[in-house]
């Protein structure tokens, strides 16, 4: 809310600090001032409002008490001085409340022979400087005084509420009323309006109707000063999407006890701005009255709270500058608290005033004085770091993708509406639905990125959501590289790196077999995509290349490579120690071998008849080409490994590595079509 | 040729010589086995054999000095030559590096949790993570947060089809996690959390939070200034100082607002604060009795604070970025640097 400098100024017996001084005060002590403004003749201070405070400080005096207690000030409040003539207000207007829960209090005062026009400079000043439009000099009279004290009023045209009575009732379903911009409303049942015997006069606690609005012909007015339902002004106020500056007000309570101060106040500065003459007395609806509450504060659990050190006379002397009465018994307050502060309800809410008062700043950092149990490892966290630091050296670069997609993306992967979980209240159309798959949002970066870049490695560590309410973990990754046709293998070897660092051995990748029934499938490639399995058959996750056909969507221009992981599955599997292998110390004997198999003849079978001769000689078989060129027969291709023989007792003979060699020969010749060549 | 001319060639080349290739050169051509002085020998045995020895015992002499000398000059200028040699090897070490293809880069915000975390478990705090959809209770209610209040405005939450919503702090996690522990306890919570709100420079509608929560018999407010300026001292390699100030959260009771004086400006004023000389951190509090009533802790009996700072605030104090939504671009320009 904006506040007039020189407004609080008024309500204080002492002048105010300046502007500056006086905002550190506040941002310390009470409420954030974000902003200073200087304006001619004044200074406005944007104060930040939070709900507890709203219910007092959305007004100067609520403030200006504030500035009282820290300044050690008294106030200075405004005046009232009516002049009622004789005629009685309650021969003039009845008021009906149908639920008292509904409103709490309703209080009215008549004004007679208003001269409606325009309000004097000062009052419009005052307004303008806190951001509201001056109208007349009537409803400025009320805004004016929902500024100063905060509690909103409004004013009907005595002569357009018929039957001279105000009832508070609910509204009937689909009741409609024009407001007083006109702009037209339709009401649910839940709704309070105020009404007269033929319609509604107003929307209760949020905006008055155009049926009793006051204008230049109006006479007579009818004052209203009413304390509404916080829940179902709050509960209107959404439903029909109007927030105005009333509403705010009753959405955050306020003290029913101000009612009366309120509507005097008002009808004082319509006497005078007007020359309206105010009637006798108040009709005053209100039959439960607020009291004011006492709360028992044990002097200790304030020490015990804030970690300070502080006297049970300095603990007074705080709240007798709040003005509240206190009694002192047996290191117990007993302290009474005025209605206007509802945030105050339990010793918290206390010890929080004695701390602000006292000064945050002024609390000394101490270590607490506990023993130091070690913190628990949290397994999980722990993974998700390790996973992290061995793709980066796998050369993969991390990124943070949005938590959501839209219809599009869907589509493109076929995910049924049953399937994913839809936002109710999206921030854009791009963001409709929660990601049930790290994929597509992964590929929407490697289509910017291209821009710059040639080779593209991400990967994401993160949360997905499917029907009806599961979020699972997934670790997935695009490898991208325009220059080369080799994405799946680096992907391929991005993985291997993954699971051996990770510990786990027995995975193995699986043909793609797709599956009719579920057409997710259809966003990899036929034949370069393959299932990754682990140990007997549990399948961890999927590599493969993106068809093309959901790739270009994404402006991607070249085949790109993608890995899709389930890390909850696959933390079960990784394992921490390492199994040490001792190096052997006889020499190690190195042969290579070439040999010419059909195209599509794959390098596992090659290898495994390689490893079927095994024995613990062959210490490892390493692949180092693999070449399909012209000089070769026609669909063949050529494989050349290097096959290294150790024993981990004895240096081999030549001999021996010679017959295990040619063991292997005579096995890889056995198969049709396949021909060892020799050097 | 005779012995003398030979000898002295031979000694004009071991002098010349530029490196110990040519050092070696000399040695075979003139003491090789077929050396000059081996073909010299060679020809003596036409001669008489007085002439034999005398000229035998020269050569053999020529060939011990010789030797010595070429043993000697790669002594002494085996030094020499090395740096001759480095000489040439000159390099321009002023041309770019060379560096692998790509390079693999952390995303900035998991390094600055992963830090927070290393600075918090130095103080005991155990690290627990939880789910990114949540419920009303969970995310509101059990944080005193009732329905139909204004204090609910507090957080602009994205609600789901399912009745869920995305959590809008990482306060939920506080809830969940003593729920189902006991009381003492020091937790830090990172994660992802959702605001409905449009994207700027300032603001995201996802980003990150690390929540901080710690309760035991005795833990006052004085505590939790300790704790905090013990983990931005660390955090920020640098003394830090803060200043709390009132502020509003239904879940702590007092509750406070957490700025840090400008490590920019140092508390001048500048445009990363705002001219202020201070920057907003976090919001704090001691922890509310209603929400420990809510897990089924005794209020009387315990007692904590609780602390939810923004990650990528961190990030961005840290690195000097000035545009949250950088975090979020996956732009490997940006990623790439850190």
């Amino acid at each position: 809310m904006k506040f007039s400098y020189s407004w609080l100024n008024e309500f204080l017996k002492k002048d105010l600090p300046n502007p500056k001084k006086l905002s550190d005060l506040i941002t310390k002590h009470v409420l954030e001032v974000e902003e200073i403004e200087k304006i001619e003749g004044d200074y406005i201070l944007d104060i930040d409002v939070l709900p507890n405070r709203a219910s007092d400080c959305l007004s100067h005096i609520g403030l200006a008490r504030e500035c009282s207690v820290l300044l050690e000030d008294k106030l200075n409040l405004p005046e009232i001085k009516l002049k009622e003539i004789k005629e009685e207000t309650k021969d003039l207007i009845e008021v009906e409340i149908k639920k008292k829960e509904d409103c709490r209090r309703y209080t009215t005062r008549v004004v007679k022979d208003v001269e409606v026009g325009e309000s004097p400079k000062w009052v419009k000043k005052k307004l303008e400087k806190c951001g509201v439009q001056p109208i007349n000099n009537i409803v400025d009279a009320t805004n004016l005084v929902m500024l100063e004290m905060g509690q909103p009023l409004h004013a009907f045209d005595l002569e357009k509420v018929k039957g001279n009575k105000i009832k508070v009732r609910k509204a009937k379903a689909n009741e409609k009323v024009t407001t007083l911009d006109g702009e037209n409303f339709e009401l649910n049942n839940k709704s309070v309006v105020i009404s007269d015997k033929e319609g509604i006069l107003a929307i209760a606690g949020i905006k008055g109707g155009k049926k009793a609005e006051i204008t230049n012909k109006t006479k007579n007015i009818v004052l209203e000063s009413a304390n509404f339902d916080p829940v179902s002004v709050r509960k209107t106020s959404q439903a029909i999407n109007l927030r105005t500056e009333a509403s705010t007000r009753f959405e955050n309570k306020i003290d029913p006890n101000l009612t009366g101060k309120a509507v005097d106040r008002a009808a004082y500065l319509i006497q005078k701005v007007s020359n309206g003459k105010v009637t006798k007395g108040r009709v005053d609806n209100y039959e439960e009255k607020r009291k004011p509450k006492k709360i028992i504060l044990k002097a200790q659990s304030i020490r015990d709270l804030l970690g300070i050190e502080i006297e049970n006379k300095e603990i007074k002397k705080i709240f007798l500058k709040f003005g509240f009465k206190i009694e002192e018994k047996e290191n117990k307050f007993e302290i009474e608290i005025p209605t206007y502060r509802l945030d105050l309800s339990i010793p918290q809410d206390l010890i929080e005033e004695v701390g602000r008062i006292y000064g945050y700043e002024n609390i000394e950092p101490k270590l607490p004085e506990v023993c130091l149990i070690p913190p628990e490892r949290n397994i999980n966290f722990f993974w998700e770091t390790q996973i992290r630091k061995i793709l980066k050296n796998a050369q993969l670069s991390e990124v943070y993708t949005p938590s959501f997609v839209d219809k599009k993306d869907l589509a493109l992967f076929n995910y049924k509406e049953k399937e994913v979980i839809e936002v109710s209240n999206p921030i854009s159309k791009e963001n409709t639905h929660l990601r049930p798959s790290l994929i597509p949002n992964l590929l929407k970066t490697a289509g910017e990125n291209q821009k710059n870049f040639n080779t593209i490695k991400l990967f994401e560590l993160g949360k997905i959501f499917l029907t009806p309410d599961k979020e699972k973990e997934m670790l997935t990754g695009i490898i991208y590289n325009s220059k080369k046709d080799d994405s799946f293998y680096t992907g391929k070897g991005t993985i291997d790196f993954l699971f051996e660092k990770l510990g786990i051995t027995d995975i193995w990748y699986d043909e793609f077999k797709p599956t009719s029934e579920d057409n997710k499938d259809n966003i990899w490639h036929l034949h370069r995509s393959a299932e990754i399995k682990v140990k007997d058959g549990k399948e961890l996750g999927f590599l493969g290349e993106i068809s093309t056909n959901i790739s270009e969507k994404y402006g991607i221009k070249e085949r790109i490579v993608c890995f899709n992981l389930n890390f909850e599955k696959l933390k079960k599997f990784i394992i921490e120690e390492k199994e040490y292998r001792p190096l052997s110390k006889y020499p190690s004997a190195v042969r290579d071998l070439a040999i010419l198999v059909p195209k599509r003849a794959k390098v596992e079978e090659v290898l495994n008849t390689i490893n079927s001769i095994k024995g613990d000689l062959i210490r490892d078989v390493d692949l180092f080409d693999i070449y399909q060129g012209d000089e070769l027969p026609n669909q063949k291709k050529n494989l050349a490994f290097h096959i290294i023989y150790q024993s981990p007792n004895k240096t081999l003979t030549s001999k021996e590595v010679e017959g295990l060699h040619n063991k292997i020969i005579e096995a890889l010749e056995n198969k049709p079509n396949w021909e060892v060549r020799k050097f | 040729m005779d012995l003398n001319s030979l000898k002295k060639k031979a000694q004009k080349e071991i002098e010349n010589a530029k490196d110990l290739k040519q050092l070696d050169e000399a040695y075979k051509k003139y003491l090789g086995k077929k050396g000059e002085l081996n073909k010299i020998l060679k020809t003596l045995k036409d001669l008489p054999i007085e002439e034999r020895k005398r000229i035998g015992k020269e050569a053999n002499k020529i060939k011990k000095e010789l030797k010595e000398r070429i043993k000697e000059t790669k002594k002494t200028k085996k030094e020499k030559f090395q740096k001759e040699r480095e000489e040439k090897e000159w390099i321009d070490i002023s041309a770019p590096g060379k560096i692998p293809a790509t390079k693999g880069h952390i995303h900035p915000i998991t390094q600055i949790g992963n830090k927070a975390e290393e600075v918090f478990r130095g103080l005991g705090f155990s690290l627990i993570q939880g789910p990114e959809m949540e419920d009303e209770w969970h995310n509101f209610d059990a944080l005193n947060i009732p329905k139909n209040h204004p204090a609910r405005d507090m957080w602009d939450t994205f609600y789901l089809e399912n009745g869920k919503l995305l959590r809008t702090h990482t306060s939920p996690v506080q809830i969940r996690y003593m729920e189902s522990n006991n009381p003492p306890l020091r937790i830090i919570v990172p994660g992802r959390v959702f605001r409905y709100e449009a994207t700027d420079a300032s603001h995201e509608f996802n980003f990150y939070q690390l929540e901080g929560l710690m309760v035991d018999k005795k833990v006052t407010a004085a505590n939790f200034r300790a704790i905090i300026e013990e983990f931005l001292d660390s955090f920020f390699e640098k003394d830090t100082k803060i200043r709390l100030r009132p502020s509003y959260f239904p879940f702590t009771e007092p509750s406070f607002e957490v700025d840090m004086r400008c490590i920019n400006c140092g508390g001048k004023g500048c445009s990363v604060c705002s001219q202020t000389g201070w920057l907003e951190l976090m919001g704090a509090g001691m922890v509310h009795p209603e929400v420990l009533k809510s897990v089924g802790y005794k209020p009387d009996k315990w007692q904590g604070f609780a602390f939810g700072i923004g990650l990528d605030r961190l990030a961005m104090l840290k690195y000097n970025i000035n545009d949250i939504r950088l975090f979020y671009s996956s732009d490997l320009r940006f990623l790439s640097q850190f």
